[in-house]
């Protein structure tokens, strides 16, 4: 395999786990129906992206954004995860303090609509809907964007990136907050008279959502080099969504795994599909479509024949426990 | 129209309401409802269907806001205070729908509301587990407790969604006693219950109540009443139409009419 194909493979992963794990806490831990999660990944892109960028003025000034302030590797990164967070509080405090859950997924929804056609249309903000270009990545300056080493050295700066989100999805899932939280997915109302505050509880993880995908976003533009508004359609967090149900709500193993089969390899064995079918050229738009009817089946069959998902969620088991019999995966607490 | 037979004695209610409104688009489901519920006492809340019981425990208990009048609990005006801060305080009400957390174990159940958990924070969870393993031992100690106490030990790893109605029931009063209450407000403990579970039920609302804790219960059943509870309220169409013992209730006309019909 082309090692330029692998780096951006496992790029392109990282970001996918770090999304997943992110919708994972929101919606398979704590039961948001959080469809505008992409808008959080794309606020951490474009953050990430203007504050590495020179002024607007550069190259010509043939694109216009707001920011360009130069900052050195980390500072967009952190920047991104900040916006992302930041970009939770007034989402969360409109969206998820007095609505039911069905009417917060569908102004989730709608406001990942509103928020693609605003900045399609606000050019003088990001540059509308041609998007923002050249965006230089980390350390670009020192080693060439387009070497071998470059890649791997993205490679080395993802990975830690994904195990420091591991690590706190981990410690929060497996914590008396992680089944706080669990619980007010249950029911809600009971875990009101059980002392939880649900608002507090669900703005929380929706800020820690919202911090976790903005950096997602900020490692994807730094890769990338680009970004508009055609890359964070709605239906991305369709994807996401796939990934989370198939591999697995609740689930940190799962939430990877999901990432690994839909939004890597689904969309990479897609890629693999010949142009031609015994001579005859399918119109050129027919994988992609062909794409989203799979991701709809792939969520309706997971849906329907195995909700759990291929990794549920593990039932906890506490140490000193009765002795049961039973093959269910089971975790040790 | 309003009968009587106990005493008002507000320095002994540990929950007081005054004047409780609650109304629904026009619809006023609870009409001025005052009540006392006296410390280390089972009261009880009967009326026929629709008469606003479970809709006055929901104000109560601030599940449901009061469109008017005051709740007092222990001296305090909770009348504003949001359901989670009312339960943190002690004042626990169940469901009279099943309402367990269907996939968490039933240990899980309790534990999850245990008060005082380090570990129930975002930044205490951030901290590891070495910093909240000591509460949650605590805990768990207390839940094994409480599992022993109502027999369900056996049970503690099963997922509560897959009990019967009758254990879902003793998950939601071992759930409620884990935050340690002062008042706990039961809305129809024994509904769907099987006659045996009611007995057991039954034996661990008195025992709980020889303990000291203070009760008021809505219930259906009223051979259960008469044995449980020292005082009866009444309601019908949103009113109190009487309070006092089951013994006295009976006696009055109007009450028999309205609602004790045999």
């Amino acid at each position: 395999m082309n090692s330029y194909y692998a780096a951006t493979l496992a790029v392109y992963a990282g970001v996918d786990i770090i999304a997943c794990i992110a919708l994972n806490l929101q919606f398979g831990v704590s039961g948001i129906v959080n469809f505008s999660f992409i808008v959080f990944q794309a606020a951490g892109a474009y953050t990430a992206a203007v504050l590495s960028m020179p002024p607007d003025n550069a190259y010509g000034g043939y694109q216009t954004y707001i920011g360009g302030l130069q900052l050195p590797f980390p500072m967009p990164w952190i920047g991104g995860a900040v916006v992302g967070g930041l970009l939770a509080i007034p989402v969360g405090l409109v969206v998820l303090r007095k609505l039911r859950t069905d009417y917060q997924a569908i102004s989730l929804l709608v406001l990942s609509v509103i928020a693609n056609s605003v900045i399609t249309n606000a050019r003088a903000f990001l540059n509308g809907a041609a998007g923002i270009a050249q965006v230089p990545g980390p350390f670009s300056d020192q080693v060439d964007p387009l070497a071998q080493s470059y890649q791997l050295l993205y490679v080395a700066l993802t990975v830690p990136c994904v195990l420091l989100v591991w690590w706190v999805a981990s410690r929060i899932v497996n914590s008396p907050f992680g089944r706080s939280l669990r619980a007010m997915r249950e029911h809600e109302v009971a875990a009101t008279a059980i002392g939880k505050n649900p608002v507090q509880l669900k703005m929380t993880v929706f800020i820690v959502g919202g911090v976790i995908a903005g950096l997602s976003g900020a490692i994807l533009v730094g890769y990338i080099a680009v970004w508009a508004p055609s890359v964070w359609l709605y239906p991305e967090t369709i994807i996401l969504f796939a990934a989370v149900i198939v591999g697995g709500r609740g689930n940190n193993v799962g939430a990877i795994l999901g990432a690994l089969l839909v939004p890597v390899g689904f969309e990479e064995a897609t890629r693999m599909m010949p142009p031609t079918i015994g001579g005859w050229v399918p119109p050129p738009n027919l994988i992609p479509a062909m794409q989203w009817v799979a991701i709809g089946l792939l969520i309706i069959g997971f849906l329907w024949f195995r909700p759990e998902g291929v990794r549920p969620e593990p039932r906890r088991v506490f140490e000193g426990a009765p002795v049961r019999e039973d093959p269910e995966r089971v975790l040790k607490s | 129209m309003r009968i009587q037979n106990v005493s008002s004695s507000p320095d002994r209610a540990l929950l007081a309401a005054s004047d409780v409104y609650r109304h629904f688009d026009g619809v006023l489901a609870v009409d001025g409802v005052s009540i006392e519920v006296p410390k280390g006492k089972i009261t009880g809340l009967i009326g026929p269907n629709g008469a606003g019981k479970s809709t006055f425990l929901a104000v109560l208990a601030g599940t449901l806001p009061a469109s008017g009048g005051r709740i007092i609990f222990d001296g305090q005006d909770v009348t504003r205070t949001p359901a989670y801060a009312r339960a943190r305080r002690g004042l626990v009400r169940t469901f009279q729908l099943p309402s367990e957390f269907a996939r968490l174990t039933v240990l899980e159940n309790l534990l999850v509301a245990g008060p005082h958990n380090r570990g129930d924070s975002l930044w205490g969870a951030l901290l590891g587990k070495s910093y909240w393993i000591g509460d949650e031992r605590r805990l768990v100690d207390q839940a094994r407790g409480l599992l022993k106490r109502f027999g369900m030990t056996a049970k503690e790893s099963d997922y509560a969604g897959t009990m019967s109605g009758g254990q879902k029931r003793l998950i939601e009063i071992m759930r409620a006693l884990m935050l340690e209450p002062r008042v706990l407000l039961l809305d129809e403990p024994m509904s769907g219950v099987h006659p045996s579970i009611v007995v057991e039920i039954q034996h661990y609302l008195q025992e709980l109540r020889t303990e000291g804790l203070t009760i008021l219960m809505v219930e259906h059943e009223l051979h259960l009443v008469e044995e449980l509870c020292d005082s009866v309220t009444v309601m019908a169409q949103g009113k109190v139409i009487g309070t006092g013992t089951m013994a006295y209730l009976r006696q009055q006309k109007e009450i028999v009419d309205a609602y004790l019909v045999g």
